[in-house]
C-alpha cells in the first residue's frame, strides 16, 4: 500500500548523518545554526544525529519505559487522541514519528469496532434477510474488516520501526498497516494524500518544527486534520513543582535502572521543558496554514492535544 | 503579540477549500438569510453573520481576504450537505462526514463538529425557522397587496404551525433522536432560544402587538401547542399525518376559547364585585338611617 503513496523518496537519517560526519571537517566555512538539545546548545545537524542515537538506544525498552515513567497514563492519553480523531472507516492516517505503533494499533481497533457496529445496524434494518444473505454479508465484512482504512507509520529511526513491526506481528495486526522510513521535515509522500496526520510525542524531537508543520499541511487532503499529542506546560503551579521534581529526580533514575541509559532520559525531560507552551505552539500551527486550531489539556497540561484543519 | 493581518506565509496557502464569496453568490442566493443560533429575528431579517469573511482568518489584509468565505460559512455548507445523509445515518458525525465528502473534503473535516451531531440538528432547526419566516413574510405581502384575504388568528396559527411541522417530514424517522439530543444540557440554551424566537416570529406575523402580560401568556401557550403537536407527530402513522393536524386544530381552538373564557371570568368577576359593593352600600345606608331614627 505504501508503494502507491510515495514517489520513492525514503530518506535514511542515519546514513545521512554518517556522510555528514565525513564532510564536516572539510567544509569549516558556514557556522552551522544552533539549536537546543535538551538544555545543551548544539548545531542543528548535531541535533538530528543525537536524537537519532537517543532513540536507537532506547528503542527496545521504549514501551516499558513509557509505562513506568507515566505510570501507564500514556495509554489513556493515546486513547483520548484516537477518540478525539473519531475516525470513520475509509480514513487514511499518517502517523509520523509513530515508531512502535501505539497510535496505529489503536486506530485499527477503533475502525474495526465502528465497522462492526455499522454492519450490525445495517442488518437490523433488513429484518427479513434469509440466513444465506446474512452469512454472505458477514463474509463480505471479513474480507474488508477495516473498510478501506489504512495507516502509514512513518519514522526516521529504523530501530523504532523494527520494534513496531515486531509488535504488530506479535499482536496480530497485519492488514491496513505500512511502515515507512522518513523524515518529518521532508516526507516521502505526495501532496493531498492523507485524511489525518498525527504525531504523538514526536514533534519536540524535530529540529525544524515549522518545516514539519508545513509538510503536514502539504500531505493532508483539503479538509484533512492535523493532530499533535505532546508534552506541554502545566497550568497548576503546585502540580508544576511536583512534576518538575518527578521529572528531574525520578525519571533519569528509572532510565538507568530499567533501560541502562541515564542520558537519554535526561534528554527526554529537558526536551519537554524546551518545547513551546500551548498558545505558542497553536500560533505556529496557524502559521503553517491550518485553520480552526485548538488545543485540549490533559492531566492539567502535562500533555496537550493540538488540532488543526487544512481548509 | 501577533498581528493577525500580516502573515506572509499564509499568502502561499491559497485556501484549498474556502471559496471566493462571488462563487457562493452565484450558487446560493438564499444563503444570506441564514440565522445564527442565538439571534432574534426582527421584521427585516438582518444578517447576523457578515457575508464577507473576517480578515484574520483568511490571509493578508486588503482585497484578497474579503473575497473568501469564512470558516463559519464553510461549516454551514458542510452541514447543509450533510442533511441529505441524515435519513440513512441519523444525526451523527457519520452524516457530517458524508456531507463533507460530497463537497470534496476529507471525512476528517467532520472533526470540526461535536461528536454527537448537535450542530447538525441546530443548523437544521435554524434553517427551518428561517424558511418559516420567509413563508410568513410572503403571505403578509400578499395580504397587504390585497391578493389574499387576511386569515383569522386561529387559522393563521394553525397554518403556520402546520407548515413548520411539515418540514420535519423527510426526517421524521430520526427526529426523536434529534429531540433527545436537543435536550442535552449543553444544547438547551441554543435549542430554547431557537424555539422562542420562532414562536415570537409567528405571533409577530399574526399581528400581536401586546405590550402587557399577554405577551408572555400568548407565547407560553403557543410553545405548549407546538411541543405537544410535535410529540404527537412522532408516533402518528395516519396517512399524511391527518391525526396530527386534527390534534393541532383542537389545541388551537382550545387556546382561543381559553381566551374567551378568561374574558368571561373577568366580566363575571367584575359583576360580582359590583354586586358586593352595592350590597355594602345598601347595608351601610340602612345602618345610617336606623341610627338617625
Amino acid at each position: 500500500a505504501a508503494a502507491g503513496l510515495c514517489p520513492c523518496r525514503a530518506l535514511l537519517g542515519g546514513r545521512r548523518g554518517a556522510l555528514r560526519a565525513l564532510v564536516r571537517p572539510a567544509r569549516g566555512l558556514a557556522a552551522a545554526k544552533e539549536t537546543h538539545f535538551g538544555f545543551q546548545t548544539v548545531s542543528e545537524e548535531e541535533k538530528g544525529e543525537k536524537v537519532y542515537q537517543v532513540f536507537e538506544n532506547v528503542a527496545k525498552k521504549y514501551d516499558i519505559m513509557n509505562d513506568s515513567m507515566s505510570l501507564g497514563i500514556h495509554r489513556v492519553w493515546k486513547d483520548v487522541l484516537v477518540h478525539k480523531m473519531n475516525p470513520s472507516p475509509g480514513t487514511l492516517l499518517l502517523d509520523v514519528a509513530g515508531g512502535t505503533g501505539d497510535i496505529a494499533f489503536r486506530f485499527i481497533n477503533y475502525v474495526r469496532s465502528i465497522r462492526e457496529r455499522q454492519l450490525q445496524q445495517k442488518l437490523k434494518h433488513h429484518q427479513n434477510l434469509s440466513w444465506q444473505e446474512i452469512a454472505d454479508s458477514y463474509q463480505k465484512e471479513a474480507v474488508k474488516p477495516l473498510g478501506d482504512s489504512q495507516v502509514v507509520v512513518c519514522d526516521i529511526n529504523k530501530e523504532m520501526l523494527k520494534v513496531g513491526r515486531q509488535k504488530a506481528q506479535h499482536l496480530g495486526y497485519s492488514e491496513g498497516l505500512s511502515w515507512v522510513v522518513g523524515n518529518a521535515e521532508e516526507l516521502p509522500f505526495d501532496d493531498d494524500k492523507f485524511d489525518v496526520y498525527t504525531i504523538a510525542f514526536g514533534i519536540r524531537n524535530v529540529t525544524h518544527i515549522d518545516m514539519a508543520l508545513q509538510e503536514a499541511y502539504r500531505v493532508l487532503k483539503p479538509g484533512g486534520r492535523f493532530l499533535c499529542l505532546e508534552f506541554s506546560q502545566v497550568t497548576n503551579p503546585l502540580l508544576s513543582r511536583l512534576y518538575d521534581l518527578y521529572s528531574f529526580q525520578i525519571i533519569p533514575v528509572l532510565g538507568e535502572i530499567i533501560a541502562g541509559d541515564w542520558k537519554s532520559y535526561q534528554y527526554l525531560v529537558e526536551s519537554i521543558r524546551r518545547f513551546p507552551p500551548q498558545e505558542e505552539f497553536k500560533a505556529m500551527i496557524e502559521d503553517a496554514g491550518f485553520l480552526k486550531v485548538d488545543y485540549q489539556n490533559l492531566t492539567s497540561g502535562i500533555v496537550a492535544i493540538h488540532s488543526g484543519f487544512k481548509l | 503579540l501577533r498581528c493577525q493581518l500580516y502573515r506572509p506565509q499564509r499568502a502561499f496557502h491559497a485556501s484549498a477549500v474556502l471559496r471566493r464569496v462571488s462563487d457562493e453568490h452565484k450558487k446560493e442566493p438564499s444563503a444570506s438569510s441564514t440565522q445564527q443560533f442565538d439571534s432574534h429575528p426582527t421584521d427585516h431579517q438582518p444578517e447576523e453573520e457578515p457575508q464577507g469573511p473576517r480578515p484574520s482568518y483568511t490571509g493578508q489584509g486588503g482585497q484578497e481576504s474579503e473575497d473568501y468565505e469564512s470558516e463559519e460559512q464553510l461549516q454551514h455548507r458542510i452541514l447543509t450537505a450533510a442533511l441529505e445523509f441524515v435519513p440513512e445515518h441519523g444525526w451523527t458525525a457519520e452524516a457530517i462526514a458524508e456531507g463533507a465528502k460530497t463537497l470534496g473534503l476529507s471525512v476528517a473535516a467532520a472533526g470540526m463538529f461535536h461528536n454527537d451531531g448537535s450542530e447538525l440538528i441546530l443548523h437544521f432547526v435554524s434553517q427551518c425557522n428561517t424558511k418559516l419566516s420567509e413563508l410568513l413574510e410572503q403571505e403578509q405581502k400578499l395580504v397587504q397587496l390585497g391578493e389574499t384575504e387576511k386569515k383569522t388568528t386561529e387559522q393563521f396559527l394553525r397554518d403556520a404551525l402546520e407548515a413548520r411541522l411539515r418540514m420535519l417530514i423527510p426526517y421524521i424517522e430520526k427526529w426523536p433522536q434529534a429531540l433527545s439530543i436537543l435536550l442535552l444540557p449543553h444544547n438547551i440554551p441554543s435549542s430554547l432560544s431557537l424555539l422562542t424566537s420562532m414562536i415570537d416570529d409567528i405571533w409577530h406575523y399574526a399581528g400581536d402587538q401586546s405590550t402587557d402580560f399577554n405577551w408572555y401568556t400568548r407565547r407560553a401557550v403557543l410553545t405548549g401547542i407546538y411541543n405537544t403537536t410535535e410529540l404527537v407527530m412522532m408516533q402518528d402513522s395516519s396517512p399524511d399525518f391527518e391525526e396530527t393536524w386534527r390534534f393541532l386544530e383542537n389545541r388551537v381552538a382550545d387556546a382561543m376559547n381559553m381566551g374567551n373564557t378568561a374574558k368571561q371570568v373577568q366580566s363575571t368577576g367584575e359583576a360580582l364585585v359590583q354586586g358586593l359593593m352595592g350590597a355594602a352600600v345598601t347595608v351601610s345606608n340602612a345602618e345610617t338611617s336606623k341610627a338617625l331614627r
